[in-house]
């Protein structure tokens, strides 16, 4: 599925890029100012590419940043990777991928292994009890202690120190799950302190409510298409986000496709193609399709970044959207 | 072009299944497909009924159904009569409510003061709460209690998004394991409790992790359940069986995209590795059929600058590459599918999916390829 770009590719200078996203873009800059990024949205509309890219910018301003991703196997395909043009498997530790930036992958089960040692008094005794199998079937088995598990070891990485007073990350962006799922994880942690109100695991989730509702720690950013119904569960999903107190940053737009043409050449067009099956129609519908959904997402929630359809894949692709979401077209 | 027959046998699995299943990547139009190939079968004079975990509206939308109804609800005839479906067939739709289900589940297996007592745990409330992991679990109960009910000649259910598609498919056995024999007793006050049961270290570990509170809170609402587990293993055996039978079919939806193809592709390995049925492709959102498209002449007396006509011609053969490019990946989906399996191209529709003759429109489509 390669395919050559339409404009270059050229490599972009991404440390000069960070001085425009500082100048022109404060919204950007705010957002990468947070500690904790959760890139989400419908299935589909390019939030692995989007994390990637955010990570990307933030990395060439000097920040450390860890791009997290979600998972149950290191040896499944990793989406973050692939968009970074890796070939290598993900991996349960923060792993170097270029300067500045590092990659993990979140799974269910490190996350309580991570919980364990965190409560146990020893840390023996955490290896050991994740290898009992009742233990384990339970916490594979329960309801929502997998995504307890994911949500623990991405706050225990935001939390992790480099020395006493430096953070071992200044951000981590999450490429988080889809709308659905996205909702009911957030609410997860006010849902688990009503089961276990007390003890460690009551703590633990009091302290992960503290960072997730922080809006100098966490916000979240929606990823949508230019189309109808993307647009539509992309105002839900920021409507549902808000009422878990998450602080709901702004909504990307992606691929938005190019229109070369005048409101009277589109005119001229819609009569022209109208006349019969014509190669050309479906594309010309789209933008029009694209400027519609636009104009409504802009006037439901502003400020809405826009990055352009890009026919470029992988690594390239990655910096042409961080070439876009820097230059702020809004 | 496309394989000789390919809606035929499309046409076929529509006419003879019980279950058709749909797995794929977020945004592929995985409810879309569902909806117009449950619509399909109606046509073909079969009850079918529409089942979708997406907590989106959409579906309700545009089969003119009530959302958040608590249990299946009939497609208005006159919309299908409207919309020219075969006066045989009927459809059915529902978009899955977890507690619902569940609690269908529990009056189903158990005698009625058990089903008031395990309703009343201050655990079962929050259990049914926790969406996140419920929706998976309750999707193949209700498939599986649809089917054995006898009302539908053939149910269609839409999945989540891939990877948690695969939490669907794992479903029926991860409910056994949370209520095995085994975790069951660490929990149980009657057996002597957790200290006892378990040993000391994966006592101290639970006690010390869990806490009081949800360790007697989990005993209650597992003593109550206690006498089910024979019944909800032979159900949830059940339910593994009836999708792997050749009564039912996985079809696994893909947009051109390299992601969702990827995607697509993972799932079909996981389907081999479950030893369930793999029925093939469909190709959605793509321009396969409509490669070889001719080319926009002039309107007369309303000619186009040199501007517009340039960027038209860049546009048009910008359509004509990606035409082009998913018409060959239709050829390679046509090659991994195999022998007898099915890679289809959707017609092209764009946004106009969105209420029944679309629907309709979209499933006729599918079945002329």
């Amino acid at each position: 599925m390669s395919q050559s770009a339409t404009s270059p590719a050229s490599p972009l200078d991404l440390a000069a890029l960070a001085l425009d996203v500082a100048g022109r873009q404060g919204s950007l800059a705010t957002l990468l100012s947070s500690r904790l990024v959760l890139v989400t949205g419908k299935g589909g509309v390019g939030k692995t590419t989007l994390a990637a890219a955010l990570g990307k910018i933030a990395a060439a301003t000097g920040k450390r940043v860890l791009l997290a991703e979600v998972g149950t196997e290191p040896k499944d395909r990793s989406p973050i990777l692939s968009a970074l043009g890796e070939d290598r498997p993900s991996s349960l530790e923060p792993m170097k991928v270029g300067e500045n930036l590092w990659t993990v992958l979140l799974t269910p089960e490190s996350g309580h292994r991570a919980f364990l040692r965190d409560v146990l008094p020893l840390g023996f005794l955490a290896d050991r009890a994740m290898r009992a199998e009742p233990l384990k079937r339970f916490l594979t088995a329960a309801p929502a202690f997998a995504e307890l598990g994911v949500l623990y070891r991405g706050l225990q990485l935001v939390r992790a120190k480099r020395t006493r007073n430096i953070p071992l990350f200044d951000l981590v962006v999450l490429d988080a799950p889809a709308t659905g799922h996205a909702l009911a994880f957030a609410s997860l942690p006010q849902l688990l302190l009503k089961v276990i109100p007390g003890g460690p695991i009551g703590r633990a989730a009091r302290e992960g409510i503290a960072l997730l509702h922080d809006p100098a720690v966490t916000r979240a950013i929606v990823a949508t298409l230019p189309e109808h119904l993307p647009v539509s569960e992309a105002l839900e999903l920021v409507q549902g986000l808000r009422k878990s107190s998450l602080a709901v940053h702004g909504v990307i737009a992606n691929q938005v496709p190019h229109d070369p043409f005048s409101p009277a050449e589109h005119d001229t067009l819609s009569r022209l193609l109208a006349r019969a099956e014509v190669a050309g129609a479906r594309t010309l519908h789209r933008i029009g399709r694209a400027k519609a959904a636009l104009l409504r997402l802009e006037e439901s929630v502003g400020g809405v970044l826009h990055v352009r359809e890009q026919s470029q894949r992988g690594a390239g692709l990655v910096q042409l959207v961080a070439h876009d979401l820097s230059a702020g077209r809004a | 072009m496309s394989q000789p027959g390919g809606g035929a046998e499309l046409a076929r699995l529509l006419r003879e299944q019980r279950v058709i299943v749909l797995c794929g990547a977020g945004g592929v139009g995985k409810t879309t497909a569902a909806a117009s190939l449950a619509l399909a079968a109606a046509d073909a004079g079969r009850r079918v009924l529409v089942l979708t975990i997406d907590p989106a509206r959409r579906l309700a939308e545009a089969l003119g159904i009530p959302p958040g109804a608590q249990k299946p609800s009939a497609v208005p005839r006159d919309r299908l009569d409207a919309a020219g479906v075969s006066p045989k067939g009927s459809l059915d739709a529902w978009m899955l409510d977890p507690r619902v289900v569940f609690e269908g589940l529990v009056r189903r297996l158990a005698s009625p003061e058990t089903a008031k007592a395990i309703l009343a745990t201050r655990l079962y409330h929050h259990m049914t709460e926790l969406a996140a992991g419920m929706q998976e679990y309750t999707a193949a109960e209700a498939l599986y209690e649809l089917v054995q009910e006898g009302s539908y000649d053939l149910v269609v259910l839409d999945t989540p998004p891939s990877r948690n598609a695969l939490d669907f498919l794992d479903a029926p056995g991860r409910l056994s394991r949370f209520l095995d024999d085994g975790i069951v007793q660490l929990f149980l006050p009657k057996q002597g409790g957790i200290l006892r049961r378990a040993g000391r270290l994966l006592g101290s570990v639970f006690g010390s992790v869990f806490g009081d509170q949800f360790i007697d809170d989990l005993g209650v609402f597992l003593g109550a359940f206690s006498g089910l587990f024979a019944a909800l293993r032979a159900h949830t055996e059940g339910v593994r069986a009836l999708l792997g039978s050749a009564q039912s079919s996985f079809l696994l939806v893909t947009s051109p995209e390299t992601a969702a193809l990827d995607e697509a592709l993972f799932f079909k390995d996981q389907l081999a590795a479950r030893k369930l049925p793999f029925a093939g492709f469909l190709l959605n959102r793509s321009l396969a059929r409509v490669a070889g498209l001719p080319n926009p002449g002039e309107v007369p007396g309303e000619p186009l600058g040199d501007g517009a006509r340039r960027a038209l011609d860049e546009l048009v053969l910008r359509e004509r590459e990606l035409a082009g490019r998913d018409l060959a990946l239709l050829g390679r989906l046509q090659g991994l599918a195999g022998e007898g399996k099915l890679a289809l191209a959707a017609p092209h529709l764009g946004d106009a999916v969105e209420d029944l003759p679309g629907l309709l429109q979209l499933g006729r489509g599918l079945l002329e390829e």
